[in-house]
């Protein structure tokens, strides 16, 4: 990855904004998204095409809108976030389409298996158009920020507010009744239930938090560079500064206790350590923090059974304990890993496969619906594009020259990949299965909207960096102060 | 702070290639396994998300087939007269699958090897998987003809029964058919707990529906077995011809016991009077146990053994694919005694009808016995065929033509001379086509609950040139002639009208 060195002027080339680039890419995933709409109907029975040219000029519309809304108020961003985060977004609302019609105009799926006890996941028939308005409230909050923040540094005023903000979201679960916080099924209390609606707090109180490490990270970046004790060729930080990164080791252990929520736990703490590293670099936080986690989280899995058992989910699926006897814990996973095998290497095509049999299909386990219709083919080109993403927003940190903006933007871009990496991971059995939602695919609002907002902070953090300097008012003759005594 | 970023752009790059090459081994090489598992319900869904190949008869009837679905499988299994051709087709459900739908299920269902190319243009063009076509040997007509034979007689007997009909020439199976029998369209129910209500109700009914008594089910030849000791004699001496004289007393003693052998009813024998000498050909005819009997110590348990092996008996290799068999057998009695009663066909003589139709088959064309064979060919969705059998011989020489020969005109006299054992039976149905057969009437005193002799059957036609061979066991039927032979000359006269002849 080619960057410019730090303090150089962007290259030329960009200095004149690349908004053009970004709406030939925008058409670009538009076709791809109508392709697969169009494939899906072809596939499902009883679909009516009217229905697929109003979703798509639905999602047509809204993404125009958002390219404009970046044309005016960040004339300079990235010309690729946009067009990768939509294509996400498309693909979501195609493959959220797909398991919303299984079961329904007779096409394969679980409706009418009455006298079936398998467990097989149904989509309401509002889904779609649920996501859809998710869709509008996410790209709602993307023009909103870039309207309203048109400096990041200005978030920099609100850390301590944005840290507490964040804590608050993160721990309010926790506090409520389970019958408010729980998510069926799982034991784990992330979110809240209100009238039928859900929030789930923690997906915005990731974005607080790292806007809070960032602030905090770069006001005390020269303390925590202080080398202290030296073992085994590492510098130790000094004792008294351990103190920050283990009062968030306690806070994502706490979270993993009390609600449950291993993924965001781990996504968390990941964040802080690589925004620290970031900010002093460090390798001895890296060290500490990982061995930390690492250690916390096999200490949780020996002291609570329900962590103990993702473990042995992820070492033993197959056993006749976990896969056979009630209640069949690794269900799910080998759910969702015969749909990755069932899909092979060019996937069974869109409304041909059979992810209905997996369950949190549309959440948590959508990669393998992925996996299954669109083969290891269409699973490598999602992960290219949020490999993407994260590539841009890294080098958008490289290139901005403001230590906050550099942190805001390299945490934010890795918590993206940490995020993907520990669903799809999990979903895979690479690692330990935690249940968070894949950006930008999984049906939800929160996730949407949060993933939205990450993209509406990168693309505003992008346009700072690739800002031409204003040109100097003054062409010739510095003026030369001299002070006379 | 730059270098920390390119350390954690590194990190991120680590883990992305993680996941891809997580996915690729997934997804690349870990599917085969994966699909193969027997709980992966994906497995089981995905086959009826094609259009499974038909099961055809050779003169074209669909008795098994597809059509489309509207619950969350694209295809339901339906099959035609389904109780008339399950011994044929077998089932197949969500679980499993049997017969022809269990033999040839790789290409019915299109993931066979041989169809992977079609597979991948058929993707390519986006054309849906389809399944391969299984032809049978099975002519429609007679196997038609069989089962409701079968079933006249054999309806709220709680008795079973079982016809196989051969082309002699091929070893082709033109019919078979098995009662008591079961509705295969029942058990492809996509409702898991339909099917498993069901399996239960079969598997706990007796008779059990699900075996094939065709093939599955062995029961004493009885006289039909005469065909074999006449071989055996026969072979012994290749001067005898149907006109030899032997030994055919009205009461045959048994040695080294008290016990005596009688003809059925006491009878004499032709001729012979209270102990003389009659024909072969005649005691064949009249089917008197006391010659057997005799010819049967003469020749020995083990020569009768060798004869019956030469049939195609005691052979727990012989396979039909598709079928699902058990062995008849012959087992050499350990006293003379014991093998008089081996050679009329009792003590541990065991046939399946498939067997019965064997005798007949190896006669009929000359002493030569064919493989059977029920699967003629699979044609892929494109009509090009990927796999198709060719006849092949079990036995080039059972017996000599000559012997052959002479064993038909008995089988002949059987039905055509006043005195054979079918003929009274024939009269009326006497319309220029010449059957050659053999009659059984089993004691079956192994099996309790028959309370009549077992009915047997063996024959082919027409006698001077034989297009067909059938086999016939109907248990607790009576005499033979009585409730077997009309079901096997229903079965004969449907197929030879196909062929137009009668």
């Amino acid at each position: 990855m080619p960057s410019p060195a730090l303090g150089s002027q962007p290259p030329e080339d960009i200095t004149a904004g690349r908004r053009r680039t970004e709406l030939s890419m925008l058409m670009f995933a538009f076709a791809i998204v109508a392709f697969a709409f169009a494939s899906t109907a072809f596939s499902l029975k009883g679909q009516r095409l009217s229905t697929f040219v109003a979703i798509m000029i639905a999602f047509i519309a809204i993404m125009i809108g958002a390219h404009l809304a970046v044309r005016r108020w960040a004339p300079y961003a990235d010309p690729l976030l946009l067009p990768l985060a939509a294509i996400l977004n498309g693909l979501g609302l195609v493959m959220i389409y797909r398991l919303h019609e299984a079961g329904r105009n007779g096409n394969a799926g679980p409706v009418s298996t009455a006298g079936n006890t398998i467990p097989i996941t149904t989509l309401s028939s509002s889904a779609v158009t649920l996501q859809i308005v998710y869709t509008v409230l996410g790209i709602g909050c993307f023009v909103a920020f870039l309207v309203f923040v048109k400096e990041p540094r200005v978030l920099q005023r609100y850390t301590y507010l944005l840290g507490l903000v964040g804590v608050f979201l993160i721990a309010l679960p926790a506090f409520l009744p389970s019958s408010i916080s729980g998510v069926a099924g799982t034991g784990a209390k992330i979110q809240i239930s209100l009238g039928g609606f859900t929030i789930q707090p923690e997906e915005f109180a990731k974005l607080a938090l790292a806007a809070f490490f960032a602030g905090y990270l770069v006001a005390k970046r020269d303390v925590l560079s202080l080398a202290g004790r030296r073992v085994l060729g590492v510098d130790l930080p000094r004792g008294r500064d351990l103190g920050p990164i283990a009062l968030i080791w306690l806070a994502s252990l706490l979270l993993l206790v009390f609600e449950s929520d291993i993924g965001t736990s781990a996504v968390f703490m990941g964040l802080f350590v690589a925004m620290i590293y970031i900010a002093t670099s460090r390798t001895s936080w890296l060290l500490i923090g990982f061995i930390s986690f690492i250690g916390g989280a096999f200490l949780a899995a020996k002291l609570f059974s329900h962590v103990g058992l993702r473990f042995s989910v992820w070492l033993h699926p197959f056993s006749t304990q976990n896969l056979i006897d009630y209640p069949q814990p690794s269900y799910q996973t080998v759910q969702g890993l015969y749909g990755m095998a069932n899909g092979g290497l060019l996937g069974r095509g869109l409304g041909n496969g059979l992810p209905y049999w997996t369950p949190l299909v549309q959440s948590d386990f959508i990669f393998t619906a992925f996996g299954e219709e669109l083969g290891l083919a269409g699973v490598m080109a999602l992960l290219l594009v949020y490999g993407l993403i994260v590539q841009r927003g890294l080098r958008t940190a490289v290139m901005i020259k403001d230590p906050y903006s550099k942190l805001l933007a390299g945490g934010l871009s890795f918590m993206l990949a940490l995020q993907v990496f520990v669903i799809v991971g999990g979903v895979t059995r690479l690692i330990p299965l935690t249940g968070i939602t894949t950006p930008f695919l999984s049906q939800g609002g929160s996730s949407l909207v949060a993933s939205w907002v990450l993209i509406a902070v990168l693309v505003r953090l992008s346009d700072t960096a690739r800002r031409p300097p204003p040109r100097p008012i003054q062409e010739e003759g510095l003026t030369q102060v001299v002070s006379v005594k | 702070m730059n270098r920390a970023l390119k350390r954690i752009s590194i990190a991120v790059l680590v883990m992305f290639l993680l996941l891809m090459i997580n996915v690729n081994y997934l997804q690349a090489f870990e599917t085969s396994s994966l699909s193969t598992r027997p709980d992966n319900i994906r497995a089981v869904s995905e086959a009826n998300q094609y259009e499974r190949g038909d099961i055809v008869t050779a003169d074209g009837v669909v008795i098994a087939g597809t059509k489309p679905s509207n619950d969350f499988y694209k295809y339901q299994r339906y099959y035609t007269d389904g109780p008339v051709y399950a011994p044929v087709t077998g089932y197949d459900t969500i679980y499993s699958t049997s017969g022809v739908e269990h033999e040839e299920d790789a290409l019915l269902s299109g993931n066979g090897s041989q169809l992977a190319f079609r597979n991948f243009i058929d993707m390519i063009t986006n054309k849906p998987q389809k399944g391969a076509t299984v032809q049978l040997t099975i002519n429609s007509r007679a196997q038609l003809a069989a089962y409701a034979g079968l079933a006249e007689i054999l309806k709220g007997t709680g008795h079973v029964g079982g016809v196989v009909a051969l082309n002699p020439a091929t070893g082709a199976i033109l019919a078979m058919a098995s009662y008591p029998s079961y509705d295969p369209n029942l058990l492809a129910s996509h409702n898991g707990t339909e099917v498993n209500t069901v399996d239960k109700a079969l598997l706990t009914q007796s008779p059990s529906p699900l075996l094939n008594n065709a093939t599955q089910t062995t029961l004493p030849p009885g006289s039909t077995f005469k065909i074999v000791t006449s071989s055996a004699w026969f072979t012994q001496d290749p001067t005898r011809t149907t006109s030899s004289m032997v030994y055919s007393p009205q009461v045959l003693t048994l040695p080294q016991t008290v016990n005596k052998l009688h003809n059925d009813g006491g009878e004499i024998c032709g001729s012979a009077g209270a102990n003389g000498q009659t024909t072969i050909l005649w005691a064949f005819s009249q089917s008197c146990d006391t010659t057997f009997g005799n010819l049967g110590i003469d020749l020995g348990g083990t020569a009768l053994n060798s004869m019956a092996e030469r049939f195609g008996m005691n052979d727990p290799d012989l396979n039909v694919p598709g079928v699902t068999m058990a062995p008849s057998q012959y087992i050499v009695p350990p006293s003379q005694a014991l093998t008089a009663f081996s050679a009329i066909g009792q003590y541990s003589d065991t046939v399946t009808p498939l067997q019965e139709a064997m005798f007949a088959a190896a006669i009929a064309d000359n002493g030569t016995l064919m493989k059977p064979y029920l699967i003629q060919q699979v044609t892929a969705s494109d009509l090009s065929v990927v796999q198709s059998t060719t006849p092949s011989v079990l036995n080039p020489s059972v017996v000599s033509p000559a012997i052959a020969n002479d064993v038909k005109q008995m089988m002949i006299a059987v039905v055509q001379q006043p005195q054979g054992t079918a003929f009274a039976f024939n009269q009326g149905n006497e319309n220029g086509l010449i059957i050659a057969g053999k009659t059984g009437t089993a004691q079956n005193l192994l099996n309790g609950v028959s309370p009549n002799p077992d009915a047997v059957f063996t024959a082919f036609a027409p006698a001077n040139n034989p297009k067909i061979a059938v086999g016939v066991i109907v248990q607790g039927g009576g005499y033979g002639a009585a409730s077997a032979a009309p079901i096997a000359v229903k079965v004969i006269e449907a197929y030879l009208a196909t062929l137009g002849i009668q």
